[in-house]
């Protein structure tokens, strides 16, 4: 079930963003008008014998005209192939679910695209 | 200086890129034919590219200009796009052809989009000379026409600049690691 957040354009406040790459991310998509919503729904990935969740994927942002879910990761690589495992079972069991990632380098050449890469960027540990 | 001593290496040569805007003003001068379309190009990146295929197009087009402040830009201070220079031409009615010059994100077309689409257009569809799909966000764009499609690299010349440089490159090149990442 979703669990929402924060909306973009929609309310006044801003939501509390868990890394610094995420509201900047939120600050660019506001710029070019593009609505957004974070962390809006968590996907059950696993269940125990009771039918609880014990794992589950919270998508950083969903992009509603466009039916988008984006994951920010700044991770070092050893945890991004923890999480492309997450994508991947997420994909198994949501086939309808669009999701895109954006890694760490990808990230980092959107800064530089814009001009806001600082010479020693602090990986966010997302 | 010399501009070209900051590439790492060449991607499209000035031949391979008149080659492939020869290739796209035929196929727009086949599909528009009986029209008279509206070509709008961005400026100041796709200047180059609007010049070429504007003129390798053989059907009475009409050409404008928009330009709009970049995210990161000192003057983009009001936190929202702003236009800077709006079109000379209503298109209400008419057959409009975005041309680009590189695809990126899809947030600087899809704003473009939003903002003529607004005016009724008969027809709106985008032609981009270069198309980078590795950081794409809005992937729902009407590209209709494509040049190139490119890997995740910064790359600079033929209108394409890096800190409003390089755009006179006849070719398109790869920029040196340490010239995109060197201090302002």
């Amino acid at each position: 079930m979703a669990d929402r957040k924060g909306q973009g354009d929609a309310v006044p406040t801003r939501p509390r963003f868990a890394h610094q790459s995420e509201a900047e991310f939120a600050r660019l998509l506001d710029f070019y008008g593009i609505r957004w919503e974070y962390e809006p729904r968590s996907f059950p990935l696993q269940w125990d014998d009771h039918g609880r969740a014990v794992e589950s994927f919270n998508p950083d942002f969903y992009l509603p005209e466009i039916d988008l879910y984006i994951e920010l990761t700044t991770l070092k690589q050893n945890l991004v192939t923890k999480k492309n495992r997450k994508l991947r079972r997420l994909r198994e069991l949501y086939p309808d679910i669009r999701v895109k990632i954006f890694y760490g380098r990808d990230y980092r050449s959107l800064l530089l695209k814009y001009g806001l890469a600082k010479p020693a960027v602090r990986s966010p540990s997302v | 200086m010399v501009l070209a001593d900051d590439i790492a290496r060449v991607l499209f040569t000035e031949a391979q890129i008149q080659g492939r805007i020869r290739a796209l003003a035929a196929q727009i001068s086949r599909d528009y034919a009986g029209t008279a379309p509206l070509l709008v190009s961005v400026l100041k990146g796709a200047l180059y590219f609007m010049a070429d295929l504007s003129r390798a197009i053989t059907l009475p087009i009409t050409i404008d200009f928009m330009a709009i402040t970049s995210y990161g830009d000192e003057t983009a201070s009001t936190g929202a796009v702003r236009l800077i220079k709006d079109l000379d031409e209503k298109i209400t009615g008419r057959h409009v052809l975005l041309v680009e010059d590189i695809i990126d994100t899809g947030l600087t077309a899809d704003y473009l989009l939003r903002t003529l689409r607004a005016r009724d257009p008969t027809s709106l569809n985008i032609c981009t000379l270069l198309d980078k799909t590795a950081r794409r966000i809005v992937d729902t764009l009407p590209i209709q026409y494509r040049g190139f499609e490119i890997p995740d690299e910064f790359v600079v010349g033929y209108g394409l600049d890096h800190r409003q440089l390089y755009r006179n490159l006849p070719f398109i090149g790869v920029l040196k690691s340490e010239v995109v990442s060197a201090p302002r």
